[in-house]
């Protein structure tokens, strides 16, 4: 259960003030699938970025299992980060000039996985994501669609409880997309892992359990889908 | 993240910039490639120096003075003003220098942790002939050391610490050349050397006698003074040698002989039985660091065989000072290098940085990565620069030998592993340094920030 509380976040000082979260308020139980929905600038990134401890709002909490990760310090949360959850990004973000192994297996080495442990773990997930035989190639010989599965193996790889994905089908067209959203929620709903999608895409935000649209900083709706109850 | 993925992922990172991590290197190699032939040139003319001065002196020889502003020690050597002693003598035309008298000779003698005490007889023949030959030559004179040891190229030369005998002499082997006689000839043949006796200005009285008795002709008689021949069996000819200390000019005759010549030729001068120096040996069971002490203390001043070797490692240590001084400064240049670059690389990869901190990498281990990134940059360069200066020195030591004279068996640069293992890890902390400001610029990258694709 993620539960966020009241969270307000503001950029900038006095006459320039804005603010991109705006008293911001919801549960998220374990195991769903959230979309959270919104144009640009609507504060959807940065409700990301405060759930994942990469931001810190000016008030609020965001309570993950007994934890509130905002009152935790910056070396606890950077362990929280690398043991507990993991980032899919639109621009894939994939190291170019390394292999697919080393690409994979660099969320281990963060999360001080021991040696031994590692390389069935890498495996593992570039077999989940059907890249295994590209495992010695070097990223940048891969295409868009392959290089998103690759971003997807390495968020996987550490076994995370909480998936981010920003944009994840953005700089893909619409049948590579597709094949990187059944890997999300087959993902989701195998191993119970919440997954977090920030997207602008309607089509993408209706396959998830709750769509949560973010406009001007504030919740405007939070939808239930039907698939499944709201908890 | 650990330490050896640290070292795997820095070194990967750069074997992806390779130009431009070699060229970063290249600056650091310039350094390393001086500082090591410095270091191998410091270590070469120690070595040279060394074997120069062990192979050729005796470890308990002393040169010893009266007058210690020689060896430029004491307030006097430095302001130029000396109080005026009778002893002293002034011929080199600069502020007269104390002179060992007869008496001060057997005071040493006497002493009972000095042996051997031999003064330096200043000796100058009027000239020399051969038996056989009708040309008269001149050459330089001097006193044979027996704590140093000559080579000979034809005959022989006495051991180390043994003297000449009285009747023998020993010949540089360039005069063969100039007598067109060969070497092996020259060798037991009868040299004659021709000693003036200084003439002393005549009196009224005595060229009143010389004109009554002599004429004209008895006055020039007294003018030429008196000459005196001895005659010398010529033992060896002593070899032109690099690792020699001896003067290889000079004819050269016993000590004890010396006595005898000096006197002759000083008769009735001011310089009559007083010595500018005196070589002896430190007793058997005593330090010469000890008898230079004591001779100190006895109002002499001493220099060992050690002072001679601490003389020239002073100058070989400057030299290679100033080559090094000019491996700093190329390695000053470099550092700048490595801050650009790893300046350049932090930008390059703010993705990457960002990346690895949504993560949940330490901003401390972002900053090692790119600490170790110039670290290898530093290994790399070091390892370049010493390697190539290892392998350029090694291929020319044999030339540089030939071109210098050295001497078969020596070398002037002369390679060791430690020191250049030193250099490299060194050169390595200035490379982390100088990499301080680029990784805490990459550590303290906000994610967020780097991350922004809009």
């Amino acid at each position: 259960m993620i539960q966020i509380q009241n969270i307000t976040k503001t950029y900038g000082k006095k006459q320039n003030v804005f603010t991109a979260l705006d008293d911001v308020s919801i549960d998220i139980p374990d195991g769903a699938s959230v979309a959270i929905i919104g144009k640009s600038g609507s504060g959807k990134s940065t409700l990301m970025h405060a759930v994942s401890g990469l931001d810190r709002p000016e008030k609020g909490q965001v309570i993950i299992g007994d934890k509130d990760i905002l009152r935790l310090k910056p070396k606890e949360v950077d362990k929280f980060r690398s043991q507990k959850m993991s980032f899919i990004f639109q621009s894939f973000f994939v190291e170019a000039n390394e292999n697919c192994f080393d690409n994979v297996s660099l969320p281990l080495e963060i999360a001080e996985v021991p040696t031994g442990k590692r390389r069935q773990m890498v495996l593992d997930a570039l077999a989940a994501v059907e890249l295994t035989d590209k495992a010695k190639s070097k990223a940048r010989n891969l295409s868009g669609g392959q290089k998103q599965r690759l971003a997807v193996a390495r968020a996987i790889v550490n076994k995370p409880e909480i998936l981010f994905a920003d944009e994840p089908t953005g700089n893909l067209d619409s049948t590579t997309g597709e094949v990187i959203e059944d890997l999300l929620f087959h993902y989701n709903k195998e191993n119970g892992v919440t997954l977090i999608i920030v997207t602008h895409d309607p089509d993408l935000a209706a396959k998830c359990d709750i769509q949560v649209n973010v406009k001007d900083g504030r919740i405007e709706s939070v939808i239930h889908s039907n698939k499944k109850g709201a908890a | 993240m650990k330490m050896t993925d640290t070292i795997r992922r820095a070194g990967r990172s750069l074997s992806q910039a390779k130009a431009r991590t070699l060229l970063t290197s290249l600056a650091i190699a310039v350094g390393a490639f001086t500082l090591t032939l410095a270091l191998a040139a410091g270590e070469g003319s120690r070595q040279y120096a060394d074997k120069l001065i062990s192979s050729n002196v005796d470890p308990r020889a002393l040169f010893i003075v009266k007058d210690k502003t020689i060896f430029g020690e004491g307030a006097e050597a430095n302001t130029g003003l000396k109080e005026y002693e009778q002893n002293a003598t002034n011929s080199q035309g600069g502020p007269a220098i104390k002179l060992l008298t007869e008496e001060d000779i057997q005071k040493l003698i006497a002493r009972d942790d000095l042996e051997d005490v031999r003064p330096t007889y200043q000796l100058s023949s009027e000239y020399l002939s051969l038996t056989g030959l009708d040309k008269k030559y001149t050459a330089n004179l001097s006193v044979y050391n027996p704590d140093i040891q000559s080579e000979a190229a034809v005959g022989s030369v006495p051991a180390l610490g043994q003297d000449l005998g009285n009747n023998e002499i020993l010949i540089p082997e360039s005069f063969a050349q100039t007598l067109n006689i060969s070497a092996q000839e020259l060798v037991g043949k009868q040299l004659t050397l021709t000693f003036a006796k200084p003439s002393k200005a005549p009196t009224t009285e005595e060229i009143n006698r010389i004109i009554a008795t002599e004429g004209v002709a008895g006055l020039s008689r007294l003018g030429q003074g008196e000459t005196r021949d001895v005659i010398f069996t010529i033992r060896g000819l002593t070899k032109q040698s690099q690792t020699s200390l001896t003067s290889n000019t000079a004819i050269q005759v016993s000590n004890a002989q010396a006595k005898v010549l000096s006197d002759y030729t000083t008769q009735g001068t001011d310089n009559y039985q007083k010595y500018l120096g005196v070589n002896a040996k430190a007793a058997e069971g005593k330090s010469p660091e000890d008898v230079k002490a004591a001779l100190s203390s006895a109002g002499f001043a001493a220099q060992t065989a050690k002072d001679l070797q601490n003389l020239l490692f002073t100058i070989v240590n400057i030299l290679q000072g100033i080559v090094a001084g000019f491996g700093i400064l190329a390695l000053i240049a470099s550092v700048f290098g490595i801050i650009n670059t790893q300046y350049i690389s932090v930008l390059e990869r703010t993705q990457q940085i960002g990346l690895m901190k949504a993560l949940g990498m330490r901003g401390k281990d972002v900053a090692r990565l790119f600490r170790y990134e110039a670290a290898w940059i530093g290994f790399l360069g070091g390892v370049l620069g010493a390697g190539t200066a290892w392998i350029a020195g090694t291929l020319l030591n044999p030339w540089i030998t030939k071109q210098l004279d050295l001497g078969d068996g020596n070398s002037l640069l002369i390679f060791q592993i430690i020191p250049v293992v030193f250099l490299i890890i060194s050169l390595m902390i200035i490379a982390v340094v100088a990499g301080y400001f680029p990784a805490r610029k990459a550590a303290r990258l906000d994610p967020i920030e780097a991350l922004r694709t809009e």
